[in-house]
């Protein structure tokens, strides 16, 4: 049995057939192609796969996407405007805050949902909103960087 | 049924029909933090999806001495409630140290409950505040205390048919207090957690409350220990044998996050160290 959904992606109304067991990674990856939130462990545990839903986190593996019918949801595609990238983007960018990439979806996802919420968290702040995403390579300081370079106006030049 | 149907109820009475409809073969779905990866991963096949966001079962209130928490509030709200953090710290701790923040956002108090993990971190907090569950199905309401509501891992006295609509507990005189150790800070599951409650008069302690979680097949109310507290002034050799007496009240198993004898020796401590912050003790 597949039902209709409809939801708004990055701001525009979005529509998918979608099966009651399917998550919201399984239709934004396989039915819209909207590839940036990542299929990491299926079980909530990596956060490679956060999207933004009505203003908060959540993992796109652990929703059921009919449960977001009329609702928000934001992905790392949705930063990135008249091609140019927004401030986390250029300061992952400039903090050399990736090697392999996988999680980065996940983590600016993350760290938009805290930033749009507190514009200035303090670092322990951005730790605790970032400790559910992890990153095999390693690069937990300079991603927690980009962060705080946004958060405090210390972007590079 | 090959393929799952799927329902986003918009009442609490057609909720209630259709889980009366597809008694076994329903799930009730709320945030879906525990019940996706069983769909994702470990071979559940549900017959229907039945979505309980839409019911207006998210809130928070005072009623007669009561706090009333809707079952489908997620563990952020109640995590980010002044009122909780005041009035119960023990749960606005447990709330805030659950899973991460993006599971946090969508996990609720009624999923934490009825999945019935030995670990679950909301159980212990509500069993010291002595938390009633109001059931509801199509056929009958009741309130069940959540002391007689989880029967083993995974399982409860919830019937087919039936699901949690509030979880209310009398608003406590004394202070709350929750620990939890677990592998890790952040996203962990506990290898142990305490929760107690203590109300203090004159220096003696009149009422005295203690859980446990992830340390027997079901969390864990310890009145044998609690017993010891009673109309006793509270002091450090005092909360030392209390919290053998707790642990002793425990039967751990070994598994992925810790051994048995591990359990019994961090749990005494982390025991120790919630009577001590009930109480406004420096023992850490």
């Amino acid at each position: 049995m597949r039902y209709p959904l409809a939801f708004y992606l990055n701001g525009l109304p979005v529509e998918a057939m979608a099966k009651a067991t399917d998550t919201l990674l399984d239709v934004l990856r396989e039915k819209l192609g909207v590839v940036s939130p990542k299929r990491g462990c299926d079980t909530g545990e990596c956060g490679a796969c956060t999207v933004i839903l009505n203003g908060e986190p959540v993992r796109a593996c652990l929703t059921i996407a009919l449960t977001v019918e009329g609702k928000k949801v934001e992905t790392l595609e949705g930063l990135t405007q008249d091609g140019k990238m927004h401030p986390l983007q250029e300061a992952f960018h400039e903090h050399y805050a990736a090697q392999c990439g996988f999680c980065t979806p996940g983590m600016v996802m993350s760290a938009k949902a805290l930033l749009d919420q507190k514009s200035k968290p303090s670092r322990e702040e951005i730790v605790e909103a970032l400790s559910g995403n992890l990153c095999r390579c390693g690069c937990y300081n300079e991603i927690v960087e980009a962060v705080e370079a946004v958060a405090h106006g210390r972007r590079k030049e | 049924m090959s393929e799952a149907l799927y329902f986003a109820a918009s009442t609490l009475n057609e909720a209630m029909k259709l889980l009366g409809q597809y008694g076994k073969k329903a799930v009730i779905l709320a945030g879906g933090t525990d019940l996706v990866p069983r769909i994702n991963i470990y071979g559940l096949k549900p017959g229907a999806l039945i979505y309980v966001g839409k019911l207006g079962l998210d809130y928070i209130k005072e009623e007669k001495g009561r706090m009333v928490i809707g079952a489908a509030t997620p563990m952020a709200k109640i995590a980010g409630s002044k009122a909780v953090a005041k009035k119960a710290a023990a749960l606005s701790e447990a709330a805030l140290q659950a899973g991460t923040a993006a599971v946090r956002t969508a996990g609720t108090i009624g999923g934490n409950l009825a999945n019935a993990s030995p670990a679950a971190d909301l159980a212990t907090p509500l069993l010291v505040l002595d938390a009633d569950l109001s059931l509801v199905s199509q056929k009958k309401k009741r309130m069940i205390a959540l002391k007689d509501f989880f029967k083993g891992p995974g399982q409860t006295v919830l019937q087919p048919g039936e699901m949690i609509k509030e979880v209310s507990f009398p608003i406590p005189k004394g202070r709350t207090a929750f620990v939890k150790l677990g592998r890790r800070k952040a996203l962990t599951l506990s290898v142990v957690n305490a929760a107690v409650r203590l109300e203090v008069n004159r220096k003696k302690c009149q009422e005295a409350r203690i859980a446990l979680g992830s340390v027997a097949p079901t969390p864990l109310r310890c009145p044998k220990a609690e017993g010891l507290l009673k109309d006793q002034e509270i002091s450090k050799d005092l909360i030392a044998q209390c919290a053998s007496e707790a642990m002793a009240a425990s039967s751990p198993i070994d598994d992925q996050r810790a051994s048995a004898w591990y359990r019994k020796k961090a749990g005494a401590a982390v025991v120790a160290k919630a009577l001590a912050r009930a109480a406004g003790l420096e023992m850490e």
